[in-house]
């Protein structure tokens, strides 16, 4: 049989090892990296067609049509001019790549990106929900999210085919559109962001890219009220025009 | 190593240059103003709208032929310039400035902003006070 003080010190070091041990599981859950704050896209990244340009969409026949479709209506003068122009957002994926910032709020079970530009909400959950079987299609789509390590995934498909996949107006996406997210910081306030986006209907092969986000901590989201003085306008037909009446 | 090494700078170059989904989108096109011509006005200003989704600069000058011509500007929102050092007291009526535009395509009295220089010399682009920055100016 030990000896009282022995028997204690024995005890207090399996105490010590559970506490130790339940903490460090504790730091462990908690331990994934701060993505939260108010984040912008740094722009100076060619995005537009020409020299050094992006991947562009590699359409199937069908939607390589609407693509030639929309030339032919800008050839004639027509279809200038985007829906944003009368305050329309661009829903998924164009709404990620404004030049305003987004706030990335962490609650519980669900991250809520608050974008600025448009007034945009998005609701990621992370609560282990799936995807509903027919989801309603809409701007912004339905999101799920999970952490692989350091870095937050992020699912989303629902999408209306009313908004375009970009570049341009004429990159239609379908309602099978699935865009896959992968935010991982890269250094304390640099945020890198690789979206997939993959569509059976509209895409031969998957797109994919990556974007640099900047964390601005003494930013704040403010308010964007597109219909507040919105000068831009955009016809039945797509013509781009202007009001200059003050 | 050294071609795998250059390998990972390429493909670290690429990852940045290439392929964001979608453009930085644009609120509208620009077909509408003359990108290929640059106007400088020189006028006195009536009204700065601080408002989304532009401001607008309106500035009173006087035509070459004498009559007076008012012109609107836009620029981009307060969200985007008040970060860069501009505020809704930047621009005040009365003041005496000269702004520089691409100017609409048709005869309409409207442009896309590039410059102001205030009274006292001071040059504010969108991008912030002088210089200018290296590269086009955001211009969503």
């Amino acid at each position: 049989m030990l000896q009282k003080p022995v028997r204690r010190i024995r005890w207090v070091m399996a105490v010590s090892v559970f506490v130790l041990g339940a903490a460090a599981a504790t730091a462990v859950a908690q331990s994934k990296p701060d993505l939260g704050g108010v984040w912008e896209v740094t722009m100076g990244v060619r995005t537009r067609p020409g020299p050094g340009a992006p991947e562009m969409p590699a359409l199937t026949p069908e939607y390589a049509q609407k693509l030639a479709d929309f030339k032919a209506a800008q050839a004639k003068g027509e279809d200038e001019e985007s829906p944003q122009a009368n305050c329309v957002p661009p829903g998924m994926p164009g709404i990620m790549n404004q030049p305003y910032p987004m706030e990335l709020l962490f609650t519980p079970g669900k991250v809520t990106i608050v974008i600025e530009a448009y007034s945009q909400t998005r609701r990621i959950f992370l609560d282990g929900r799936k995807h509903p079987d027919d989801p309603d299609l809409t701007y912004n789509g339905h999101s799920i999210g999970h952490w692989e390590g350091d870095t937050l995934v992020v699912d989303s498909v629902g999408f209306t085919p009313d908004t375009a996949l970009g570049p341009s107006q004429g990159y239609r996406h379908s309602d099978k559109m699935h865009i896959v997210e992968r935010f991982r910081l890269t250094d304390p306030d640099t945020l890198e962001v690789v979206t997939t986006v993959d569509d059976p209907k509209a895409l031969t092969k998957a797109l994919s890219g990556t974007k640099v986000l900047k964390r601005h901590r003494d930013w704040d989201i403010a308010e964007y009220i597109c219909e507040q003085n919105n000068r831009n306008l955009a016809t039945d037909k797509g013509k781009a025009g202007i009001l200059l009446n003050h | 190593m050294k071609p795998f090494v250059i390998r990972v700078g390429s493909r670290a170059l690429w990852l940045t240059l290439a392929a964001l989904p979608a453009a930085a989108v644009a609120h509208h096109s620009y077909a509408m103003f003359d990108l290929s011509r640059t106007v400088t006005l020189q006028g006195t200003i009536k009204d700065f709208q601080w408002t989304n989704p532009h401001s607008w600069i309106w500035i009173d000058v006087t035509a070459a032929d004498g009559k007076p011509e008012q012109w609107g500007i836009e620029g981009m929102s307060p969200n985007y310039l008040a970060r860069r050092g501009w505020s809704k007291h930047t621009l005040n009526p009365g003041d005496k400035v000269s702004v520089v535009i691409h100017p609409l395509k048709g005869a309409d009295h409207g442009g896309s902003f590039l410059s102001v220089t205030l009274a006292d010399g001071t040059v504010m682009r969108q991008s912030g006070g002088p210089p200018p920055a290296s590269g086009p100016t955001p211009n969503p």
